[in-house]
């Protein structure tokens, strides 16, 4: 509960320092697009770590940040070298951010489905035991 | 497990801060920076750009070429109209004087017909305009007036002359720009030039060889009423 109450509160001040911050200069606005797309990655990567209740917080904060150094790094690379990196960058993060988001959603529907079998199977229950009573 | 779950709060918020802050950042760059502008332009639309560009000045520089040319074309047409006119002003200029209707000046005689007990007559006047015509005189006047290709000399009463409808008297003063030895050379031809007969008839005659000899203009006017240019096809 304090952890969900932390990311609303953080996410809700963060929005408010963004739209106050200055502008950054365009040129430098294709890296931090970039690192956006990386963090975003580490994010979705967390929740499906989370649901598989396996989340460790080194790794998360690890993930974040040197997934971003690192597609920053590789996009500089690539403006050096002349080689669009950072599409293959935004490929690999935006794949595995499908893929974090069909487990997440797979593993909703089988939450909410669970309990509906486990609904109906209760409800069942409760007919056998009225019939039994009534037989009785 | 509490104090596990205090400090994955923390580091939480101060990551939601940053990823968020970061984002709308860039979401604000991104709606704020005015992309048409050079500066922002990626490189593909700059390359675009340079080549329509480029294309464009080529072609400027092929009109600048061609107007220039044109432009060069015609100074040379102004500088030969320029040629033909300057010929057309000299001739204009030559044919006023020839024709009298300028002041003229230069070398030549001057002729004085000073009549003692002998009138002068008209014929007399012709004939030394004709002597003088005869040894090349490019302009000719009698007492101040000029003789044109229109000028008549005409004897009235003994002793009034008309030249061009103007009376004048003796003594009568010949003025003719001219080659002054042929023409001086050519009135005083022993015995038969024009000096020496009138002379010899009791004229009184004096030729004055003047290096400034001036002749006024015709007053006389001068129109085309009759005569028109034969076109030559």
């Amino acid at each position: 509960m304090i952890i969900m109450i932390a990311i609303i509160v953080g996410c809700i001040i963060g929005i408010v320092i963004g739209l106050n911050s200055p502008i950054i200069p365009y040129t430098y606005s294709g890296y931090l697009a970039i690192a956006i797309i990386a963090a975003l990655d580490s994010v979705f990567g967390g929740i499906t770590a989370t649901l598989n209740k396996n989340f460790n917080l080194k790794i998360f904060i690890s993930g974040f940040f040197g997934n971003a150094i690192l597609s920053i790094l590789l996009t500089y690379l690539g403006q050096r070298l002349n080689v669009d990196i950072y599409l293959a960058a935004i490929v690999v993060f935006v794949g595995r951010m499908f893929n974090n988001l069909a487990i997440i959603r797979r593993y909703l529907i089988e939450k909410f489905s669970a309990k509906e079998i486990i609904n109906t199977a209760q409800k069942m229950k409760k007919k056998r035991e009225q019939k039994i009573q009534k037989n009785t | 497990m509490k104090k596990g779950k205090i400090t994955m709060a923390i580091s939480l918020f101060f990551v939601c801060i940053l990823f968020m802050a970061v984002m709308f950042m860039q979401f604000k760059t991104i709606d704020e920076t005015d992309i048409t502008a050079i500066e922002n332009m990626r490189e593909t639309e700059l390359r675009e750009a340079i080549s329509t560009w480029k294309a464009k000045y080529e072609e400027l520089e092929q009109r600048l070429t061609q107007v220039n040319t044109q432009i060069s074309e015609y100074n040379e047409s102004i500088e030969t109209d320029k040629e033909a006119s300057e010929v057309l002003d000299k001739e204009l200029d030559s044919s006023n004087m020839l024709v009298g209707k300028t002041d003229v000046e230069g070398e030549g005689i001057v002729v004085t017909l000073a009549d003692q007990e002998d009138y002068v007559r008209g014929s007399d006047l012709l004939e030394l305009v004709n002597e003088l015509r005869y040894a090349g005189a490019e302009a000719i006047s009698i007492n101040d007036i000029r003789v044109t290709n229109m000028t008549y000399i005409a004897e009235v009463t003994d002793g009034y002359i008309y030249v061009d409808g103007q009376r004048t008297t003796a003594p009568f003063v010949v003025k003719a720009i001219g080659n002054q030895t042929y023409l001086s050379s050519s009135l005083t031809l022993k015995n038969v030039g024009f000096v020496d007969k009138y002379t010899n008839s009791g004229i009184r005659v004096t030729l004055e060889k003047q290096k400034n000899v001036k002749i006024l203009k015709t007053n006389q006017e001068m129109s085309v009423k009759y005569i028109e240019e034969v076109v030559s096809k």
